[in-house]
């Protein structure tokens, strides 16, 4: 099981998606901003992070652009209200590894987190 | 809308009921029950119309949920839900009673992100259909009557948009309002993308 770091700024969609990961055996961190998130991996090293966009302070979009510029390698799964299909692309291109539509299916979050970390190991 | 053709309120409605189609089957996914979804009416109205013309009684406090949009058309969406839709729609998702006057930070936070999938969902749609990149500004959550709450936002020569729906869920009726309310000189540009995208282009 993975050690994931969920990253939204609603507790209504960190609750939602805690009991779908916690239902599957994964630890969950968690963080209700881009920078808290920054701040966080400073000293924690998940498997994998699971971002929305639309947040304050530091949006998912910037999120990302920060951890492509720190060379990370922890794959990003970015869940997000914004159904538009330039958003995706633009995420894929800043590196996230899938985008998916709030709110998520159980099954398609859990097998889009198994293919993210399969694929990076 | 009488001021829009035949062919392009014809396809102001299907628009509209796509993303209220998109709204109601996230809606399916959040509650985990079949919804069923009224035929949405559609309604150009001036803002200052808005509490006269729109569900809510003008002197009624509501549940509103806005969501300021920006790109080729501009201005402010909102879902409107009356105390009795909100508390419903709220019990439905936290599984737990909701007096009318007592939704406090968590149930706030509840409609504020449910309103943002929705609108999301409404919005998203029309931008991909409309080939029509849109920016969103952080969801607001708000209570009070829709004329103190939103006439402040839009101008007086702005264009109201006004979708009202009506959802079952488990037999409780939930009455949802969407207003689509355009900057000065936006609506007009949404009318043209919507030109554009009925000519094929």
């Amino acid at each position: 099981m993975a050690i994931i770091l969920h990253v939204d700024d609603s507790s209504f969609s960190r609750t939602q998606i805690r009991k779908i990961l916690l239902k599957a055996g994964h630890t969950v961190l968690e963080a209700d901003s881009g920078i808290s998130a920054l701040n966080l991996l400073q000293t924690q090293a998940p498997d994998l992070i699971i971002s929305d966009i639309l947040m304050p302070e530091m949006d998912g979009m910037e999120f990302l652009a920060v951890l492509k510029e720190q060379s990370c390698s922890i794959p990003v799964i970015m869940v997000t209200a914004d159904i538009q299909e330039g958003t995706k692309t633009a995420c894929l291109n800043l590196g996230a590894h899938n985008l998916l539509n709030k709110p998520p299916k159980e099954e398609e979050l859990l097998s889009a987190i198994e293919n993210a970390i399969t694929q990076e190991t | 809308m009488s001021l829009l053709s035949e062919d392009l309120q014809d396809a102001l409605k299907e628009i509209i009921n796509i993303g209220v189609g998109k709204a109601a089957g996230t809606m399916n996914e959040l509650l985990g029950h079949h919804i069923i979804l009224e035929i949405p009416q559609v309604a150009i109205i001036h803002p200052e119309k808005l509490g006269i013309e729109t569900t809510a009684d003008h002197h009624e406090t509501v549940s509103l949920v806005t969501l300021e949009f920006s790109g080729q058309f501009s201005g402010i969406t909102t879902l409107l839900f009356t105390p009795d839709s909100a508390s419903k729609l709220v019990d439905l998702l936290v599984g737990e009673e909701t007096a009318h006057d007592e939704l406090d930070a968590i149930k706030t936070g509840t409609l504020t992100e449910v309103g943002n999938i929705l609108l999301n969902a409404v919005m998203g749609s029309i931008g991909n259909i409309l080939k029509s990149r849109i920016s969103y500004s952080l969801p607001s959550y708000r209570e009070g009557t829709v004329a103190d709450i939103l006439l402040p936002l839009v101008g007086r020569e702005s264009a109201v948009l006004e979708v009202t729906t009506r959802f079952t869920v488990q037999e409780r009726q939930i009455v949802g309002e969407f207003l689509l309310m355009f900057e000065v000189g936006s609506f007009e540009r949404f009318i043209e993308a919507l030109d554009a995208a009925l000519n094929g282009e």
